[in-house]
Order: C-alpha cells, then sequence, then structure tokens
C-alpha cells in the first residue's frame, strides 16, 4: 500500500513538473540573427500592426480594426478601430492618426480614392471594387506607424505591436516587450536582433547557443537539415522573378518572349536552390492558385533565338536584388541568355534592364496576393473579380505583356534553438515572435 | 686659298677626321657591348622566369595532385556516381580551391560538364574542354569570369583518384602582376605581361557560351587590335604601353621572341627615355600565343655614354681644331710665311722690281729656297745691269754707227765740193765763179741735211711727255686719215687708203698730238713698205677695256731680222732714215700705257714671209 502510494505520489509529481515546464513562461531574451538589415521584418512585423492581420493559418484576423464590412458593390469599405489601443509613445490610436499612416504608406499610389473618418471608423471609397481590401491592409505596406516627432532620438515612427523599438546599436536592434499590449504582453522580454550576420555565421551562433533564431535561405534548407537543425519552414511564399523593362530594345515584346523562353528554371531549382520550392511560371503558386500549370515553365530555346531573329540588341544589364543565390542565380540567367544569343552583364546596380528579384506573396488569398504582385509591378489598378476566372485571366493578361517572368516558388525558413518553443511562422514565412517563447533552463 | 689656310683646312679635317673614326668606333662598340649586355640580361631574365614558370606550374600541379587525392574530392567523386545528383557539389569548388590556395577550381564530371565552378559558380551542367587535355603538364589557358572579362592562367587537370568514372579537377592560378611581382627583376629594368582580351564565347552565334576560351592567337593569323590598358607590370599599367604595340604585335603575330627599341615618351622622346624592348610570346599547348612578357631594359646608361663620349670627341675635336690652328699659325711663321714672301717678292720681281730680298732663316728647305731667291735676284739685277749697259753700249754703238753713216753722206759731198772749190781756185774766175757757185748750193743743201739729221736725233732725245686729255680713238683716225688719204691716192702707184672705225664712243686719255705722230709714222712706214701700190688700212675698235688701233699694210711683210729689232732705235731698212720713227712710235705708246706689236707672217714663223704686215696699238680706255 504504501509501495503504492508513492509510486502514485511520485508520477503525479513528476506529471505536474513536466506540465509546468510546457507551460509558456514569460521573460528572457530571445536572440534572433538576420543577414539584413532587419528593418523590413521582423522588427516591421513586431513592431507595427496593420488594421487586420493574417495568422499562420492562413486566416484572416481583426488587428488595429476589429470588425469591417463594405459596400456599394466593394467599393466602400468601413474599419472599425479597436478601442484602448495605444502607440508605443503613449498616444490613443485614432482614425486620423491611422489615416495619416496609410496615406503615407501608399505614396500616392493608393488602391482607394479616399479615405476619411467617421467616429472611430475609417472609411475607405474607390470608383472600383475592391473586394481585397480586408486582405490588402493585412500587407506589411499598410501597417500603421506614428511620427514620433522629431527624429533626433530614434525610433522615428513608433506603432502599436507587441513589441517595442527599445535601442538601436551597430548591428542590430532591441526591442521590449509591450506590456500594454492589447493582445496581451508576449512571453519574452526583450528581444536582441543581430543584423548583418552572415548565414554561417548565424548558424555557428545557433550551434553554440548565442543564437535563438537564424536564417535558413531555401538554397541551404538541405545543408540545415542534414546538419539536424531545428528547420521551420513555410510553403512558397516569395516569388522569384526577372522583371524586364520596356525601355529602349526591350520595347520590342518579341524580344522580351524572348528572353522569357530562353531562362532554364531547372537548373535554378535543381542546383541553385536545391530543390527547394517550385518550379513556377505563374505568379501565384500551384498550392495558391491550382492552375499555374497552365502556364509552362520549359525552356524552349530555339523558339528563343527565333523571336530574336536577326536582331543583335545592345548590352542588356541584369541587376538583382541581395546576394548569395541570387547573386549566382542572376550569373546563371545570364549564361542562359548568351545561349539565345543576348549579350548580358550581371551588375549589383539597384536599376537595370533586366532585375531579378524576390517578390513576397503577402496573402493567402490568390486574389490580394496577385493584387499586391501586380502592384509591386507597377499596375495600381485593383483586380475587378476575385473569381478564379478573374484571377487567372488578369494573371494572363498580365503575364503575356513579358514584362515580368515567374521562375520559382520559394519558402522561406528559419533555424530555431533548443529553448525557442512555440514559435511559428507566418504566412509570409517570418516568423511569428510575439506568440513564442524561452524555456529557461533550471 | 693660301697655304696658311689650305694648312689649317687640312690639319682641322684630319683632326676632325681622325677623331670622328675614333668616336664612331668607340661609339659603335659601346652599343654593340650595351646590346649584348642587355640581351645577356634579357635571356638571364627569361631563363629566371622560365624557372619561376616552371617552379609554380610543379607547385600547381602538386596541389591539385594533393587535392584529387584527398577524401573529400574521393568522397566526392564516390557520391556524385551513387547519386547522379552533381547539385549539392555547387559550392565544393569554392572551398577546396579556397582551401589549396588556387584562383581557379572546376569539378568536372565524367560527362565532361561542370558539376562545380569556383570561378564561375553558375557555369555548372556546362562542358570544360580543358578536362580533356591529356597531359600531364600545366598549360596556359585563358578563363572566362562572370564580369565578362577573362584571365589568364596556368592549369593543371587531375582525375580525382579512384574515381570511377572519372571526376576531374581543372585547377589553376593567374598568371597577372602578382606573378610578375615575385619575379628577381634587376635594376633598370621593366616587365610587363601583354594578355589579349581573349576570344569572347558570348557572342550571339555561340553554341556553347560560358565554356571556358582555349583560344590563343595562331601564329600567321591576324591579333586581335592591341589595347595598352593590357599591358601590366608588378605595379600596374606601364606608362607609353601605346609604343610597344609594333613589338607586341610582330610577337603576337609571329609567335616568336622579337626584339626592338622602345620610347615609352613616344618617338620624339627623349633618347635616354628609350628602352632595349623584348617581347616574348607565351603560348599553350597548341602553340598559340596566349599572352606576351615584356622585358625592357633601360638604355639611358648607354645612351648617356654615347652622349659623354660624343661631348668629349666634340671637345678634342675643338680641341685639336684649336691647335691646328694653333699649328697652323707656327707652320705659317715656320714655313707659310717666308713662302708667302717667297711668293710676293716673286711677284714684285715679275713686276719689274728686282731689287727684292727675302729673309733667310733657319737651315731648312725653305731657308735653302730663300737663299737662292735672293742670290737668283741678285743675278737677275747684275744681269739686268749689264744687259743695260750692254744695251746702252749697243744703243751708243748704234747711234754712233748710225750717226756716222747719216753723217758720212753729208760729210762727203761737202768734202768733195771744198776740195773742188780749192782746184777751181786754178780756173778761170768764171769759171771759178760757176763752180762756186754750184758748191755753195751744195754746201747750204747738205748743211741743211746735217742739221735736219741732227735736228731728228734731238727731237727723239727729247720726246715730251705726253699732255693727256680725253680724245675719241674715231677723230685720231680720221685725223691722220684726212692727212694722208689724198697723198695715199695721187702716188704713182696708187694705194688705196680705207679707214674701219667702230661706231661705239673709245675714249682715249691720250696727248692728241702724240698719238698722231706714232699713227703718222706708222702710216709713212707702210706707204713705204707699198712702193708698188696696195692697200693701206686704219681701224679702230674697242677690245674690253682698251681701244685697239690698227695700220694694216699689203707690202712685202717683214723678215725675221726685221720683226727682231724692229723698234730698236735707230734700225732702219730703208735708205733713207734714221731709225727712230718705230722707235719713237714705241715711245709715245709706252707713254701711254699701252703696248704695240706687229703682225706679219715673219713674226710668226722665221720661215715665213709676205703677207703684208699690221702694227696694232693697245691703248687703255678713258676709266673715267
Amino acid at each position: 500500500m504504501l509501495r503504492r502510494s508513492a509510486i502514485s505520489f511520485f508520477l503525479v509529481f513528476v506529471g505536474i513538473a513536466g506540465w509546468a515546464r510546457t507551460r509558456p513562461h514569460y521573460g528572457g531574451t530571445l536572440r534572433v540573427e538576420v543577414a539584413g538589415d532587419g528593418i523590413e521584418s521582423p522588427v516591421l512585423h513586431l513592431v507595427f500592426e496593420g488594421l487586420t492581420r493574417t495568422k499562420p493559418d492562413d486566416t484572416l484576423q481583426p488587428a488595429l480594426a476589429t470588425e469591417w464590412k463594405s459596400t456599394n458593390g466593394d467599393r466602400r469599405w468601413e474599419f472599425t478601430l479597436r478601442d484602448g489601443v495605444t502607440f508605443h509613445n503613449g498616444l490613443p490610436l485614432s482614425a486620423d492618426r491611422a489615416i495619416a499612416s496609410l496615406t503615407k504608406d501608399c505614396n500616392g499610389a493608393c488602391p482607394w480614392t479616399s479615405l476619411r473618418t467617421q467616429g472611430n471608423a475609417i472609411i475607405f471609397a474607390s470608383d472600383s471594387p475592391m473586394p481585397e481590401m480586408p486582405s490588402l491592409l493585412a500587407e506589411d505596406q499598410f501597417r500603421i506607424s506614428l511620427d514620433n516627432g522629431n527624429c533626433g532620438t530614434p525610433p522615428c515612427s513608433v506603432g502599436t505591436g507587441p513589441f517595442e523599438l527599445a535601442g538601436q546599436r551597430p548591428g542590430g536592434f532591441t526591442l521590449a516587450a509591450n506590456e500594454n499590449y492589447w493582445a496581451g504582453r508576449p512571453y519574452a522580454d526583450t528581444i536582441e536582433l543581430v543584423t548583418g550576420r552572415s548565414v554561417r555565421d548565424q548558424w555557428l551562433d545557433l550551434s553554440v547557443g548565442r543564437a535563438d533564431i537564424v536564417e535558413v535561405p531555401p538554397e541551404e534548407l538541405r545543408l540545415a537539415q542534414q546538419q539536424r537543425m531545428t528547420v521551420l519552414s513555410s510553403p512558397p511564399v516569395d516569388l522569384l522573378a526577372l522583371e524586364i523593362s520596356t525601355n529602349g530594345a526591350l520595347a520590342n515584346q518579341s524580344l522580351r518572349a524572348a528572353i522569357s523562353l530562353a531562362i532554364d528554371r531547372a537548373a535554378l531549382f535543381n542546383v541553385i536552390f536545391q530543390k527547394q520550392g517550385e518550379i513556377t511560371a505563374s505568379i501565384l503558386p500551384q498550392s495558391l492558385s491550382g492552375y499555374a500549370f497552365l502556364f509552362p515553365a520549359e525552356r524552349d530555346l530555339a523558339k528563343s533565338q527565333d523571336l530574336r531573329g536577326g536582331l543583335k540588341p545592345p548590352t542588356l544589364s541584369l541587376g538583382y536584388q541581395g546576394s548569395g543565390s541570387m547573386q549566382l542565380a542572376a550569373q546563371r540567367i545570364a549564361l542562359n541568355l548568351r545561349e539565345a544569343g543576348f549579350d548580358v552583364q550581371v551588375t549589383s546596380a539597384s536599376h537595370a534592364d533586366l532585375m531579378l528579384r524576390s517578390i513576397p506573396l503577402a496573402s493567402a488569398d490568390p486574389a490580394a496576393a496577385l493584387e499586391s504582385v501586380l502592384r509591386a509591378s507597377g499596375e495600381t489598378a485593383p483586380l475587378a473579380a476575385i473569381s478564379p476566372t478573374a484571377v487567372y485571366r488578369a494573371e494572363h493578361d498580365f503575364l503575356d505583356r513579358k514584362t515580368l517572368v515567374p521562375l520559382l516558388d520559394l519558402p522561406r525558413a528559419c533555424a530555431v534553438g533548443t529553448r525557442v518553443r512555440d514559435l511559428m511562422l507566418g504566412v509570409d514565412g517570418t516568423p511569428d515572435l510575439a506568440d513564442a517563447w524561452i524555456e529557461v533552463t533550471p | 686659298m693660301s697655304l696658311r689656310q689650305r694648312l689649317l683646312l687640312l690639319l682641322s679635317l684630319t683632326v676632325a677626321a681622325a677623331v670622328a673614326a675614333v668616336s664612331w668606333t668607340v661609339l659603335l662598340r659601346i652599343r654593340h657591348v650595351f646590346e649584348q649586355r642587355d640581351q645577356e640580361e634579357t635571356a638571364l631574365f627569361v631563363s629566371q622566369f622560365q624557372r619561376e614558370f616552371q617552379h609554380r606550374s610543379a607547385q600547381l600541379a602538386a596541389a591539385v595532385d594533393r587535392l584529387a587525392a584527398n577524401e573529400h574530392a574521393r568522397a566526392l567523386a564516390y557520391q556524385l556516381d551513387q547519386t547522379n545528383d552533381a547539385s549539392p557539389f555547387l559550392t565544393e569548388a569554392a572551398s577546396m580551391a579556397q582551401d589549396a590556395q588556387l584562383d581557379f577550381l572546376e569539378i568536372v564530371g565524367p560527362d565532361g560538364k561542370i558539376v562545380s565552378s569556383a570561378q564561375w559558380p553558375a557555369r555548372f551542367g556546362y562542358p570544360e574542354p580543358a578536362a580533356q587535355e591529356t597531359g600531364n603538364e600545366p598549360f596556359l589557358k585563358r578563363e572566362e569570369l562572370p564580369d565578362g572579362s577573362t584571365a589568364l592562367g596556368t592549369f593543371a587537370v587531375r582525375t580525382i583518384d579512384g574515381a570511377q568514372p572519372p571526376v576531374r579537377l581543372v585547377g589553376g592560378e593567374r598568371l597577372d602582376q602578382s606573378f610578375l611581382a615575385d619575379l628577381p627583376v634587376a635594376p633598370g629594368m621593366t616587365i610587363g605581361l601583354y594578355t589579349d582580351a581573349g576570344q569572347s564565347s558570348a557572342s550571339a552565334n555561340s553554341a556553347m557560351p560560358g565554356t571556358s576560351s582555349v583560344n590563343g592567337i595562331a601564329p600567321g593569323s591576324a591579333p586581335p587590335p592591341f589595347d595598352p590598358s593590357r599591358l601590366a607590370g608588378a605595379a600596374g599599367p606601364i606608362a607609353g604601353a601605346a609604343n610597344f604595340q609594333s613589338l607586341i604585335d610582330a610577337a603576337r603575330t609571329s609567335g616568336q621572341q622579337t626584339s626592338g627599341i622602345v620610347n615609352p615618351s613616344g618617338p620624339a622622346g627623349p633618347r635616354e627615355a628609350s628602352l632595349s624592348a623584348t617581347a616574348i610570346p607565351l603560348k599553350n599547348q597548341s602553340g598559340n600565343v596566349m599572352a606576351v612578357l615584356v622585358v625592357a631594359l633601360s638604355r639611358s646608361g648607354m645612351v648617356q655614354a654615347q652622349q659623354h663620349i660624343r661631348a668629349i670627341a666634340y671637345g678634342v675635336a675643338a680641341g685639336g681644331i684649336l691647335l691646328a690652328i694653333a699649328f697652323s699659325l707656327w707652320i705659317a711663321a715656320r714655313v707659310s710665311r717666308p713662302i708667302e714672301q717667297l711668293a710676293r717678292a716673286a711677284g714684285e720681281v715679275a713686276a719689274g722690281n728686282w731689287d727684292v730680298h727675302v729673309p733667310e732663316r733657319g737651315h731648312d728647305e725653305v731657308s735653302v729656297l730663300a737663299q737662292s731667291f735672293n742670290h737668283m735676284t741678285q743675278q737677275l739685277t747684275s744681269q739686268r745691269e749689264r744687259l743695260i749697259q750692254s744695251e746702252r753700249v749697243a744703243a751708243w754703238r748704234e747711234l754712233a754707227r748710225r750717226l756716222a753713216h747719216e753723217l758720212k753722206n753729208p760729210l762727203f759731198p761737202l768734202q768733195l765740193t771744198v776740195e773742188n772749190l780749192a782746184r777751181a781756185r786754178q780756173l778761170p774766175e768764171a769759171e771759178f765763179d760757176e763752180i762756186f757757185k754750184e758748191s755753195t748750193t751744195t754746201l747750204s743743201a747738205e748743211i741743211a741735211n746735217l742739221k735736219a739729221i741732227i735736228g731728228r736725233f734731238s727731237d727723239f732725245s727729247k720726246m715730251p711727255k705726253p699732255e693727256l686729255e680725253r680724245i675719241d680713238a674715231k677723230d685720231l683716225i680720221a685725223r691722220v686719215a684726212s692727212l694722208y688719204a689724198t697723198a695715199a691716192a695721187t702716188k704713182e702707184s696708187k694705194i688705196d687708203f680705207e679707214t674701219n672705225v667702230d661706231p661705239a664712243p673709245m675714249p682715249l686719255d691720250a696727248d692728241p698730238e702724240l698719238l698722231h705722230r706714232a699713227l703718222s709714222n706708222l702710216v709713212l712706214n707702210a706707204m713705204d713698205a707699198m712702193p708698188d701700190g696696195g692697200s693701206l688700212t686704219l681701224s679702230a675698235h674697242p677690245k674690253g677695256d682698251a681701244v685697239e688701233l690698227r695700220v694694216s699694210d699689203t707690202g712685202a711683210g717683214l723678215t725675221p731680222e726685221e720683226c727682231e729689232r724692229l723698234f730698236t732705235p735707230y734700225y732702219t731698212t730703208k735708205q733713207h732714215g734714221t731709225g727712230l720713227g718705230l722707235a719713237i712710235v714705241q715711245s709715245v705708246v709706252a707713254d701711254h700705257h699701252g703696248s704695240i706689236t706687229v703682225e706679219s707672217r715673219a713674226c710668226i714663223a722665221e720661215s715665213q714671209t709676205g703677207g703684208g704686215t699690221t702694227f696694232i696699238i693697245t691703248l687703255p680706255k678713258d676709266s673715267s
């Protein structure tokens, strides 16, 4: 009897202790390292919020707006702001401040025609229907920020997010938990963001425990898995595409078509990106649109040469964003184009005849995602309809101009240290640090 | 040109020629020595370069050998064979190249396609022809790079140990300025490496872009245009690279080592800046020229030495010429001056001044010549005096003879007449009166004759000095012609009197009376020489700065004796005559600074006679 009680007591004790260990803890510092400057994300996601947000499960949820409704055939939208939300400097969120931020964000190329307040609501009006307005407002571009007065002392803008910028130093940021966050204080006390760290150094730091979350480029995914790193990867959320200028010799659509047919996507996918992601010739991935297979992705060098004909265009410049694999991809594309008779010089300039870009697919909604890509390519008119057929037609018509050549859909990934718990990736592939917590070893 | 000037010129030329010959020889020799030294230094450097190149090639081959033998490469080849998936090895070449410190490295699969490339990672999947090189020796190759440029390098190909099918490594090192920097360079030596941009494979019609170019310039083929920016030394681009074009192009075209003189400052640059350059083509295994090594040695030393020698030569030549001048002055003092004095003295003797004496200095040939000259002038002077005395004696004798002859003629009748008178005294008075009358007449005539004879002699002895005035020869001829033409025409044996006067003015500075007298004498003589008639011609013509007066007759001409003694006073061939006429003519002509000659056959050749006689008086024109 006594023995049976001792065993039961021991099992209960172990259970309670185990349960205690798996419960989220407050406190601790998350150490995140990135190769870039960190401004785009995750700082953006942690400090600033939009009126809506897309959860990791691709659902659209309220954020700074609690509800929304449309009228007049989606030409008018009304978003009601959440009460009790304050910026990190203590100023309350108001419709006027939100409108000021939204207007600044779209910088004159707003998808809506007018914007006004109505009490604690914001009214969006457009001459054409905007069925994707809620999804649109979840994008990074439309996160709400407030200018922090004189920018002599950073930060220059404040947000309403779960973390606020507590300090900035060369090579990184310090984010502190927002104690008054409307959705509840995040678990971690601070986030130390180290920027400009090479992937190799990030992995080294992760391995020795100096970092909790590090980047894993798509082409390094297989290697990271081989090295038994804890890797979180997203579905394809980045579109690797080649933008073709319409200036000069490239005003000839046949030449642009020749360029698009000369690119060997298989080599990019198999070798450079180590079979991560998907080969694509469409803007939206197959998993999102379902019709990506309708866009042929095979290389046709002969047809490319035929389309070029006897034309000998001048030397074209090919720029790229980023480094490493992007540079390699650009060089590979240059080689492909040389086979087709184009003389291409790879350059690191930000403006070139051809630009290799990684375009984020910021929404799980096909129409919203397509609209965001089109907007990034300079198309300001919203989609007239959001039916699959309309979306396909819009995408087909756009791609037919041969100003954007989709190449690959790439995932995003990060490697996680042993201390981190409950970390998930957002719909755009960035780690959702607000809900992550740190296991502190006793 | 005087003797002194000739001596000076000769000495100067001799000195200058000697100095020039010596200088030219020395300059040539110096140039030869320097060129030989340059060749030796160049050959030494080339051998050093070849040794260094071979050494580096051996090091490269060893490095690639080590890579091919190491475990990592073998594992890679095994995995490649097992998985047939080259994608995981995309960055292998870069890391292996970094470990082995190679500039270039490619991993080439069994199919000859690139698995991984350190220098151009994006070129995976493209064929690499260099992997087919079968030899073990390193070779030169021009490698294309992602930025469109090309780089020259030394490459070696090795098969990874144990790899079946074979997986090859193509490793290489750049052949560029850093290689040159490691070469030992002598002072004054400049080395450079010229590399062509290479035949771009990124052409519109290229079927295999991205393949590294193994081409070079085949011997005899036209090389690509010369690009001065592609000639670089250890420290960077070489100044004046454009001036090396001809040398480098010759090496590229011929494939042979080529030497020449190059001036980096251009054709018009200073000689000190010129270089003795040698272009050595670097070839690949096919014999095509991949690059040109340029070795240039400064010629400043040689140029400075040459300039120094030239300066010395000029100095020596100038000094020599100054010495020559000094020597010539000394020569003048010792040799040419006495000779000049001799020459002047000889000129004076020729002019008639025989009383000339030249100083006798020293005991050399010149002093002997001076002694001889002085002796000669003494002899001439004494002989002239003797001659003058003998002529004077001869003239006195002739005068006495002529006087005796002239005076004898009238004296004999005088004597007879006086003797007749003496005898007639015995005769009756009437006969005596008649004889006395005849005798007094005879005496008066003969006495008058005597007086005439004595008068002529007196006139000749006191020939007046000419009173010069400006006259024209035309007038002179006209006056004489007017006086004697009528008499000539009225003679029993008619003489045709003609004049032939040049219409141009013939001014003379002369005494008209004396000249008239002289011409009259000649005319009378001419008339006397034609007792049977003939033709007498008076002519006057200008002849340069003189006027020529001619009196020609068509008489019997002169005999050889007459030619010889024509102008001797008192010499005459006439029965009656004092023989002073031509002497007077000669005296008048001499007083007018003229000359008189005679033309007659006998005067030209003794064997000839007849043909008339022409007296020619040449008088200087009036200079004003």
